[in-house]
């Protein structure tokens, strides 16, 4: 089908000649003289792109290209004239203008350059529609229509702009093929995400493998990769946790597994990488908790994860499936909903911790009180507790790192004998292997 | 170099992420960049010219230059210049060091009044011009330019600045 074209320009030599040009070129034109007609018939009608002189009685070209770009933006224009200053050629430009072209005119160029506005106005209108296909629906935790669509929401089902940029540029990078960064505060849901990210893919063919510094080591990759082999997984995508955690060696072998090389370049299978860190990757570098080479290989692809409190809608949400996945885990047999004053409560709270810390303050509610409703005093006592709680389970967490490194280069040291790392630590096999483990 | 050997890292990296944002390149064209720049910056003599930019254009042929320059002109409103038409000898910065021009691909090539001109093939690399902007107190009008006329003039600067070296001697 014919594209069709918008002529405006007030000389009517200059007019006609622009309409033999589009004519000759197939196009179908509609060519009009008046600034003020031709907004109304563009309005009223349908063009693939619209051609626009400058200087003309009563409106000039840049106020003429405002008005139709609030009308359709999407429709690309062109902008034909006898001179301009550069700034005004800067201007157009920024307000959309597709193309400048000073007269004499350079008939091909022209011929080009239309072709190429209307193929990216229409690839990016496919595009649009694919997206609104994809995500216009709205969030449905869990629900079978997010099965529908190919993807959850599930790490973040609320509608707040930042929550639905954050799935769109995930679902544009699904697609990713060696690694991924996730970038998030502390506490962010990252095993969630990465279970969001699995369900874009047939789950029959994807084999996800989470490793944090505690278990990620080349036997456990490769023992993970034949795994996936013998079960028929097509691809692997290995979830590297809190890589800024991870000792020297594990940051080699983190380089080494995203681009397969050394112990891993046997791995038959295609293998990709996600990384998932809790600061900005600058920041690590300059502190030296990533080297070089992950620092470059990092930013291939990155993302930011909202923080909690920046995504409200989600924290209802999110609470309510929490409170189901406990539910379901103790087995019991109705599912309490929370009081809308607990909501609220929930709404307003800062979340240093993000995700963990709403889950962890959830998980408290319901593991010391019972009943069909969480209420306002409920929460904020399981608050209050768990912020508490959260400051040991982080000496903990710290600690227990400290201890697999420790034992890790005791274990290097006397040449990886169990035996030697035990009588050193004054304990047996058992523990140091459990330590390790 | 090595001083600057940060800046390059994060210049290049920023680079090249920004490339893929735009559309100009893939994530796969920036891996397989990627691999080489790591090679060339772990190395002390390809040091000097490790650059994401050189490797997307010459090596490994995905990103067309005009297009890149295109896309500064349309989309960021930088100027377009070409610095071998332009008077390198009496630069506006007396202290210039040619090897942070080297590695971040920009030369401050004028000014007027309290107002730097500087041409760069970096513009799209946030730390390039927050560095330049903190250098220069953030009076700049920015132009893009080709690798070709940056190598050119960096050389002419170089020899500029050792002949000057040597006459004080």
């Amino acid at each position: 089908m014919a594209h069709s074209v918008l002529i405006l320009d007030d000389d009517a030599d200059f007019n006609s000649l622009l309409t033999d040009i589009f004519k000759q070129a197939d196009y179908v034109v509609r060519s009009l003289h008046d600034p003020f007609e031709a907004i109304e018939v563009f309005t009223n009608s349908d063009y693939d792109l619209v051609v626009t002189d400058h200087k003309m009685p009563g409106m000039v070209g840049s106020e003429f290209v405002a008005q139709i770009k609030q009308i359709k933006p999407q429709i690309p224009v062109i902008m034909v004239s006898g001179f301009l200053e550069n700034d005004t050629v800067r201007e157009l430009i920024n307000n959309g203008v597709g193309g400048v072209f000073l007269k004499p005119l350079n008939i091909f160029s022209l011929l080009e350059r239309t072709t190429e506005l209307i193929d990216e106005a229409k690839r990016l209108k496919q595009n649009h529609e694919l997206e609104d296909k994809h995500l216009s629906d709205g969030p449905a935790p869990g629900a079978e229509q997010d099965v529908n669509l190919g993807f959850s929401l599930r790490s973040f089902p609320g509608q707040s702009p930042q929550s639905v940029s954050f799935v769109k540029r995930l679902y544009r990078l699904r697609n990713f093929r060696s690694t991924l960064s996730l970038i998030g505060p502390p506490g962010t849901a990252f095993g969630l995400i990465c279970d969001d990210i699995r369900s874009f893919y047939d789950r029959e063919k994807e084999y996800f493998v989470y490793l944090s510094s505690s278990s990620f080591d080349t036997s456990k990759v490769l023992a993970q990769c034949e795994i996936a082999k013998q079960s028929g997984f097509e691809r692997i995508t290995c979830v590297l946790l809190d890589i800024e955690f991870m000792s020297d060696a594990q940051k080699c072998l983190a380089v080494s597994l995203a681009k397969c090389v050394d112990a891993f370049e046997l791995i038959d299978q295609p293998l990709r990488t996600i990384f998932c860190v809790s600061n900005d990757l600058d920041t690590l570098f300059d502190e030296a908790r990533i080297n070089e080479d992950l620092y470059i290989l990092m930013r291939t692809a990155e993302v930011k994860v909202p923080a909690l409190r920046d995504c409200v809608a989600n924290i209802s949400i999110l609470a309510q499936q929490i409170v189901r996945d406990i539910a379901t885990q103790k087995k019991l047999t109705t599912v309490p909903r929370l009081a809308p004053a607990a909501e609220d409560f929930l709404a307003e709270q800062a979340w240093n911790h993000n995700y963990e810390q709403l889950h962890a303050t959830l998980r408290y509610a319901m593991h010391q009180f019972s009943g069909d409703v969480i209420s306002l005093d409920v929460l904020v006592t399981a608050l209050q507790a768990n912020m508490k709680v959260c400051s040991r389970d982080q000496l903990e967490l710290m600690l227990a790192g400290v201890r697999l490194e420790y034992v890790q280069a005791i274990s290097i040291l006397s040449g990886d004998d169990s035996s030697a790392v035990a009588a050193f630590f004054g304990t047996d096999t058992t523990v140091i292997e459990a330590i390790v483990q | 170099m090595q001083q600057h050997r940060a800046l390059i890292l994060r210049s290049n990296r920023f680079l090249g992420s920004s490339l893929v944002n735009e559309g100009l390149i893939s994530s796969a064209d920036l891996n397989a960049a990627n691999d080489t720049f790591m090679a060339a910056i772990q190395s002390h003599e390809s040091l000097k010219t490790a650059s994401i930019l050189s490797i997307l254009i010459d090596e490994l042929k995905v990103l067309d230059e005009a297009k890149l320059l295109d896309h500064l002109f349309e989309q960021h409103s930088l100027g377009l210049i070409d610095l071998n038409y332009m008077e390198l000898s009496s630069l506006p910065i007396p202290d210039l060091d040619p090897s942070l021009c080297r590695a971040c691909l920009s030369i401050p090539f004028d000014k007027v009044e309290q107002t730097y001109m500087v041409a760069s093939c970096y513009y799209m690399s946030t730390p390039v011009v927050k560095h330049w902007e903190t250098l220069l107190d953030g009076n700049i009008i920015w132009y893009a330019t080709s690798i070709a006329s940056m190598h050119q003039s960096l050389q002419r600067l170089e020899n500029i600045l050792t002949a000057k070296e040597v006459e004080q001697e």
